[in-house]
């Protein structure tokens, strides 16, 4: 999986708007941008609906990319950008609902099944902001430099650390109330 | 050379980075037609903006066939109250003048047609 084959696979989309090459950029990173949501997100069906929009926004804004960096950095910047946007939406309606008096629907059936079957790593991305998620995501789970993570997430380089800094502060904290707790 | 150094420094991980390396490592997720509906979506979604300027014209152009052609009769009726030597054309051209109207309207709607199919 190199860098100068999305690249070339790219440029055929851009330039004929081939979609059989846009399918096989799909099937080179629907993995990695599926992960990255169900993590960032806690659930696994809102997380694929959230990929699939993603690729559809990918496939609207592909000319923007610059082809500077990798083509999976530009698209975690994507598939981040959607999951900011859905839990924009998600609030407001959460919002409307009690405004309206409808609190107990506010609360996703989805979530609290998956609540039950939760491993360590969620319990531990369950302490950090969204922003500290996706930033510890994109490091540990899909290995993208500081520079891709300051590109994909708008933020300086500096900020980037300092959130993953603060990520592990929370996580090494979490082992410590998790071990006082249990032994 | 100041990348370089930044790239090797990123590299240093100490044993909580690999911990969490570890830890957030998962399994890769099996295709199973993901991108397949997505190339669908994507294929309906490029069919549809080719027919939505079309159709809009064609729609466009049917609503509006009723009043432009009365448009032209009150325009023909109203040249045709304008004395011969003025208008300096021969009063039989002057009945034709509502065709001559619609076709050169329906020659244009043709031509953005043909464009946009190209396009």
């Amino acid at each position: 999986m190199t860098t100068s084959e999305d690249h070339q696979l790219v440029a055929r989309v851009v330039s004929a708007q081939d979609t059989d090459a846009f399918g096989e950029l799909i099937r080179r990173h629907q993995s990695h941008v599926r992960n990255f949501l169900r993590k960032l997100s806690g659930d696994y069906t809102l997380a694929d609906d959230l990929a699939q929009d993603c690729f559809m926004h990918a496939w609207d804004k592909l000319q923007t990319f610059s082809g500077k960096g990798s083509f999976i950095g530009w698209l975690l910047k994507v598939a981040y950008t959607t999951f900011l946007q859905s839990k924009r939406k998600s609030k407001r309606y959460a919002e409307i609902l009690q405004e309206v008096g409808h609190a107990s629907e506010v609360e996703s059936p989805a979530h609290a099944t998956q609540s039950e079957e939760i491993g360590d790593l969620d319990r531990f991305l369950a302490v950090l902001t969204d922003e500290e998620r996706a930033v510890m995501v994109m490091s540990y789970a899909c290995g993208l430099s500081h520079r891709e993570i300051s590109e994909a997430t708008a933020m300086p380089v500096g900020t980037v650390k300092s959130v993953i800094f603060r990520g592990k502060e929370k996580i090494r904290e979490s082992f410590d109330i998790k071990d006082h707790q249990h032994g | 050379m100041t990348s370089k150094i930044i790239n090797m420094a990123e590299r240093i991980k100490d044993e909580q980075d690999r911990m969490l390396e570890a830890m957030f490592a998962s399994e890769p997720i099996a295709d199973d037609g993901f991108s397949a509906r997505v190339v669908s979506k994507v294929r309906r979604r490029i069919w549809l903006r080719r027919l939505t300027l079309p159709v809009a014209t064609l729609v466009g152009a049917l609503v509006a066939v009723k009043p432009l052609t009365e448009l032209v009769a009150v325009i023909a009726g109203l040249v045709q109250m304008i004395p011969e030597d003025v208008l300096g054309v021969s009063a039989v051209v002057i009945p034709q003048l509502p065709t001559l109207v619609l076709g050169a309207m329906l020659l244009a709607a043709c031509l953005i047609g043909m464009r946009m199919l190209e396009d």
